[in-house]
């Protein structure tokens, strides 16, 4: 076609102003929007729904199990401290963070380890990390239980804790050794010359860098020792040890009656701690990682 | 302050050829060496066995008289400043170059005393109380040197610290360094890929390459009487010139055949060369060492040449011209008046030519 002939549109001022390509959007774009927003607040009402039971029943002396209005009593509340929900709530706190403690200082230095160093079929090693992390701890009870007696370990809140921390560790090594990786090696290089030792290397540089990454471990580890109920069960049968995972369970078997009200109350009781502990460390959390800066490129 | 020996120093890494191969360096007390070569040539492993990252396969590293192969970077008593500078992001610069004397237990008040005078010198005392996140290239660097100053060391270890700056950055920064050795005269390695930076800053350049020391010598040493064709070919730019040439010997003496020119060689350049059994050489001219000939004929061999390309760099004029096959590059002072397809005579100062063995590559003159 010769340049002649290219017709160059001219704009037609007098014609219709359409905005063609918003005008197409708005419609089908609308009932996008509001067909989302609707299945999500229908899910958002699904999982919040027993939240929401889970407080009108600690609020009603005649709880059940079907939504009520709330009644605004704090019977059940007193019921549940009286059955021991205080107590229990210390005994967990005790076993969380025993095992928060001895599982993040053995990962942090077991991750340190294989990140840093040569270690004799280190590849195996991880991938056996990686396959203990899946490993079912009913399967292990039994033996450990057998092992405690012989040991006389057993109905030792001290005892269950180290159980818990193992339990955990498998994850909290991978996990830890993943973002210890991230520390650039050449920080440690830097320190080392200006003369510090492993430790001092360990605890001034890499555990402060790596510290998101800590603080990710132990809160799982506090959570997953918190809710613990089979290893506390079997490992210490006595009563004034039990933490809230087992105490819970008063409220339920006892004649096959369910007591909802209590139960409901020493639910959020027992709760309370690991949402306060989330509250505070969602905001260290946010800092993320202070590699910019130190190390270009 | 301490002298610096490396005897027969090899290190070779699992199933990959040798990264450092047979090295015998020595450094004087209080000399600024640069270590100097492409890519892989082996120089930053060089330094990081030095510094104690990497253990020799082979060799002994002796710093201030002491073996120190097995000795850990903590006890060396080394500084070393790293090509991304290695600064701990989670300190404010203060703690940053205090770290060193924390560990060595120095008393609060000269710490604080040293660091603000360090800051001081290096104009970095307004970024005190800044994490390194917060500062720019220039500025890091500045503390990374602070912090290896501050360690006072036996030797300075330098792994290609300016290479991330911009250009003038770069130069400044060379001068500063320079400054800096004056004042503080600590034996220095400085490892770079930049030949400007080892011509400008070294008391002697060790040139490296595929794992072996090439030579080792003062910057003007290497320029003017290179060991072999690769030192000849990495010092100087634009690069060397380089020609397949052949040596003649008949009654008249020694002749050199190149670029169809024959030019006898006469006085002490032909004594030196008559006894050797070689024939084949390659023959090198730098840039500046072949010019427009003028019009009277003198004694130095003239070839005919076309000009290819005209590259004004404002104080000189680099000229690529073609003789036969031959490209053949020239640097001439400024204003040329020359363009692309102009016919130029070319004069060879044969006192400035290189001879190398065409087989070993070795230097001849």
């Amino acid at each position: 076609m010769a340049i002649e002939e290219l017709e160059i549109p001219v704009l037609d001022e007098e014609a219709p102003k359409s905005d063609g390509y918003a005008t197409r959007r708005i419609r089908p774009g609308l009932f996008q929007g509001v067909s989302v927003n609707v299945v999500l607040a229908l899910l958002g009402v699904v999982f919040l729904l027993p939240l929401i039971w889970l407080l009108d029943a600690s609020l009603n002396p005649h709880a059940s199990a079907a939504l009520t209005t709330p009644a605004w009593s704090l019977k059940n509340f007193r019921a549940a401290l009286a059955a021991g929900a205080g107590g229990a709530i210390k005994n967990s706190l005790y076993l969380a963070i025993v095992s928060t403690i001895v599982a993040t200082v053995v990962s942090t230095l077991a991750a340190f380890v294989l990140s840093r160093r040569r270690v004799p079929f280190k590849a195996s090693l991880l991938l056996l990390i990686l396959f203990l992390t899946g490993l079912p701890v009913t399967l292990l009870l039994i033996p450990i239980f057998e092992i405690f007696v012989h040991l006389g370990w057993v109905d030792s809140p001290f005892y269950t804790s180290l159980v818990l921390a193992a339990t955990s560790v498998p994850f909290t090594i991978w996990l830890l050794k993943n973002f210890i990786d991230q520390v650039p090696r050449e920080l440690e290089e830097a320190a080392a010359i200006e003369g510090a030792s492993e430790l001092r290397i360990l605890w001034r540089i890499v555990i402060p860098l790596a510290m998101p990454g800590i603080l990710v471990a132990s809160i799982l580890t506090f959570i997953n020792s918190w809710g613990s109920f089979l290893i506390p069960l079997v490992l210490d049968a006595n009563p004034s040890s039990q933490p809230g995972a087992v105490g819970i369970y008063q409220f339920m078997s006892a004649n096959g009656v369910v007591h909802f009200g209590p139960l409901a109350a020493y639910s959020i009781l027992f709760s309370a701690p690991v949402v306060v502990l989330y509250l505070i460390c969602s905001r260290w959390l946010n800092g993320g990682f202070a590699f910019a800066g130190g190390v270009k490129g | 302050m301490a002298d610096i020996v490396l005897s027969g120093v090899s290190k070779y890494f699992k199933g990959e050829k040798a990264a450092v191969y047979d090295l015998d360096l020595e450094v004087e007390d209080g000399e600024f060496v640069v270590v100097v070569g492409p890519s892989g040539c082996g120089k930053t492993t060089t330094l990081r066995m030095l510094a104690g990252f990497e253990t020799p396969t082979k060799g002994e590293i002796r710093i201030g008289g002491k073996v120190m192969n097995q000795v850990p970077p903590k006890d060396r008593d080394l500084a070393m400043v790293f090509q991304n500078y290695a600064l701990f992001p989670h300190m404010t610069i203060e703690k940053n170059l205090a770290f060193g004397m924390k560990i060595r237990r120095n008393p609060k008040s000269s710490i604080k005393k040293e660091v603000e005078e360090i800051a001081g010198m290096l104009g970095i005392t307004p970024l005190l109380g800044r994490k390194p996140g917060e500062l720019s290239g220039g500025e890091r660097q500045r503390v990374a040197l602070g912090r290896a100053l501050l360690r006072r060391p036996q030797v300075f270890l330098l792994d290609e610290p300016l290479s991330n700056l911009d250009a003038a950055l770069r130069a400044q920064m060379r001068v500063e360094l320079k400054r800096i050795h004056a004042q503080f005269p600590v034996t220095t390695i400085y490892v770079t890929h930049d030949q400007v930076e080892a011509m400008t800053m070294a008391d002697r350049v060790a040139l490296m390459q595929g794992g072996r020391l090439q030579q080792i010598a003062k910057p003007e040493t290497l320029y003017e009487k290179p060991s072999n064709i690769f030192v000849a070919s990495f010092v100087g730019t634009p690069k060397i010139n380089f020609f397949p040439g052949k040596l003649s010997r008949s009654v008249d003496g020694l002749a050199i055949d190149f670029l169809s020119m024959k030019q006898h060689l006469n006085g002490s350049l032909g004594a030196k060369l008559l006894p050797l059994p070689v024939e084949d050489v390659t023959v090198g001219f730098r840039p500046e060492d072949i010019r427009l000939a003028p019009r009277d004929e003198g004694d130095l061999p003239v070839v005919t040449a076309t000009v290819e390309l005209v590259e004004p760099l404002g104080s000189e004029t680099n000229v690529v011209a073609r003789v036969m096959d031959q490209v053949v590059t020239c640097k001439f002072p400024a204003r040329t008046g020359l363009t692309s397809g102009d016919v130029i005579r070319l004069e060879f100062d044969i006192l400035q030519m290189k001879l190398f063995d065409q087989e070993s590559s070795m230097h001849l003159n």
